[in-house]
């Protein structure tokens, strides 16, 4: 939103009401970044662990619930954040579908796909604004990416590689906990491919098939820690995803893709992309052969920082649609329910042609 | 509120974290993977002038900080400025078992037989009790353990969790943690932040004085919220009695010469700069180049 826009709305439109449901690691971060919004003002925070809201309730000048049906029941947000485990997404979002609720949820959206079309249905009927947190599509240099190649510079998508790596899981464990079960949305497909996935279809487009996908169990004894799989379209653009949550050797979650086109190749990671330009670029600044966009040369900065630019600019752009609902919004339940077409996909294709 | 070092070698070079380039950073893990190379090029920075180090509490501190305390009479006069806590250990702690289980596990599992009953005297009830500053304390005491026996001068507060706490306005928890840094560990409290105006204007408000604010800062204002002019503005109104500055990222990753850098920096109202480098030659020209 633009400035002069932004300060109007501070002015002469009420605050919105937001409620966040699910205090564990994602809500307390999209507390304080949406804390900051001067047009926003939190109300009530919901969560299971009575220590949790004790807690909250002693330093918060907040309402607290235990229940999401009770917020329900007794209030009205204009809008909530749905960060508790995957698994109760479902039931949380619709309820607040029928409460006329704008929802921003946490990825995964949901853990069936079925679910995710259900409530994809169900926003794309009404005016309410909906959105899944797939960050990467507010990262600086993954919006970069997707500009270079909407603007042609590599030509023709022809192959990619998505990757993605972490020291999340290194050791084994009780299974225990909603992160140890794939039923309420553990494991590192659900937590992690979906950010790989999102990516994919973000930058390049939802494939039309997929094979070869193979999982592995690493540490964790009920979900998978690795997994890679191939993707096709039918215009003849192939790909492949490989990610792994149980890698020692880096230190902090890497995220990288490279596209092969038939102008030139890109290298992107959280830091830097890399351009391979078959023949100079004028338009784009880009010699011929290599050039490098560092993330200095790309950043935009936000007005308030807590995890990374792209969290608090994620958070802002659900605000805007709320405030301006002329504008597009960029990760809508239809591209969470696209993640999960494509899981389903993976975990089919496992099942049927990957085990022995 | 004790004058700080005006300048200060940082760690970054040595543990992987390079915000520009992954493969920068992996070969700079590869070479300090053997701690004796840390301590060559601490030894060199100390030949240059420096005389204040500042050290993140992660897994590799411990064998750094043996080393200084094992060596105290060659690094008397050098002073310590930790940052706590290590950000990742938490991060992956959190996202295997939950939040309180990942407290839990940090308190009562990663400690020594005797670290662990005195604080399970002092806090038994913390965990329980949901009482968050004397949570904190605990915390604060399992990261500074590996410190004992240093010249500690400030002690800083990661990014992460300064700014965390800064979005959900808790007055109670920044005036606590600054109370006892002073009074725990007789050092001047610290905060990283990637939102210094902002931080500065609430610690204003709030009338916590004689703190250490490190921020990142430089001219094209990388990691710097909301932007450059609200930061110099910021920094040019302030008393530095009441807060001392202190810059970090200040090439903004490479982005920026160095000479570049600090013609900017050294026209800024600050206290105090961390840089890291790994070479001879990089770390005489940045001392050289300081001038606040």
């Amino acid at each position: 939103m633009n400035t002069k826009l932004y300060i109007n709305h501070c002015f002469m439109s009420n605050k919105i009401k937001l409620s966040i449901v699910g205090f564990g690691r994602m809500g307390l971060t999209h507390y304080s970044i949406i804390n900051s919004r001067p047009d926003v003002e939190i109300e009530s925070i919901v969560d299971t662990s009575p220590i949790v809201l004790t807690m909250m309730n002693k330093y918060l000048p907040i309402k607290t619930y235990k229940d999401y049906n009770e917020l329900f029941e007794t209030s009205k947000p204009d809008a909530i954040l749905v960060c508790t485990p995957p698994n109760l997404h479902y039931d949380i979002i619709e309820k607040a579908f029928r409460s006329g609720i704008h929802v921003f949820a946490e990825k995964p959206f949901t853990t069936k796909y079925e679910e995710a079309i259900r409530l994809k249905n169900l926003f794309d009927s009404s005016e309410l604004v909906n959105q899944v947190g797939y960050v990467n599509r507010f990262n600086d240099v993954f919006v970069k990416t997707k500009e270079l190649l909407d603007d042609g510079v590599i030509g023709k998508v022809i192959r990619f590689k998505s990757e993605m790596f972490s020291c999340t899981i290194t050791k084994s464990d009780d299974a225990s906990g909603w992160r140890a079960s794939r039923e309420s949305g553990g494991g590192a497909i659900f937590e992690m491919a979906s950010h790989a996935i999102d990516l994919v279809n973000y930058l390049i487009g939802k494939p039309d098939k997929v094979v070869g996908s193979s999982v592995s169990q690493i540490y964790s004894k009920a979900v998978e820690d690795a997994m890679s799989t191939t993707l096709l379209y039918k215009c003849g653009t192939s790909g492949t995803i490989y990610i792994n949550w149980s890698d020692p050797s880096y230190r902090k979650p890497t995220n990288k893709i490279e596209i092969f086109g038939d102008k030139g190749r890109i290298l992107a990671d959280q830091h830097s992309i890399k351009i391979f330009a078959n023949k100079a670029d004028i338009e784009h600044n880009l010699r011929e052969g290599w050039n490098t966009l560092y993330i200095t040369d790309i950043f935009k900065p936000v007005p308030f920082y807590v995890r990374g630019n792209e969290f608090t600019r994620q958070l802002y752009h659900f605000v805007d649609c709320i405030q301006d609902r002329s504008l597009n919004n960029q990760c809508t339940f239809e591209d969470g329910a696209n993640v999960h077409e494509m899981i389903d996909k993976i975990f089919s294709d496992y099942e049927i042609n990957g085990k022995f | 509120m004790g004058k700080i070092d005006n300048i200060i070698f940082g760690d970054n070079q040595f543990f992987g974290i390079n915000h520009m380039s992954q493969e920068k950073a992996q070969q700079l893990s590869e070479k300090f993977f053997d701690t004796n190379n840390i301590y060559k090029v601490y030894d060199i920075a100390f030949d240059s002038g420096i005389k204040a180090v500042m050290l993140n509490s992660n897994d590799r501190a411990k064998e750094i900080c043996n080393h200084f305390r094992e060596n105290k009479s060659k690094y008397s006069s050098i002073n310590w400025y930790p940052s706590i806590p290590y950000p990742h250990k938490y991060a992956n702690l959190v996202a295997e078992k939950g939040i309180l289980p990942a407290i839990n596990d940090v308190l009562f599992k990663d400690n020594s037989a005797m670290g662990v009953i005195g604080m399970m005297a002092k806090g038994g009830s913390a965990v329980l009790g949901k009482d968050a500053i004397k949570l904190m304390q605990m915390l604060i005491d399992v990261e500074m353990k590996i410190y004992k026996g240093l010249n500690v001068k400030a002690v800083f507060l990661q990014n992460i969790v300064t700014d965390l706490i800064l979005g959900f306005e808790i007055k109670e928890i920044f005036f606590e943690y600054c109370e006892y840094i002073k009074k725990k560990y007789n050092a001047i409290p610290g905060l990283i932040t990637q939102n210094m105006p902002h931080l500065l204007n609430k610690l204003k408000e709030w009338d916590i004085k004689e703190v250490v604010i490190c921020s990142s800062y430089n001219k094209i204002g990388y990691l710097m919220s909301p932007d450059v002019v609200s930061y110099s503005e910021a920094a040019a109104s302030n008393n530095p009695e009441d807060y001392q500055l202190m810059a970090m990222s200040t090439l903004a990753s490479g982005a920026i010469t160095a000479k570049e850098a600090y013609e900017f920096i050294n026209n800024q109202n600050i206290q105090s700069v961390v840089f890291g480098a790994s070479s001879k030659n990089h770390i005489a020209e940045t001392v050289k180049l300081i001038t606040i």
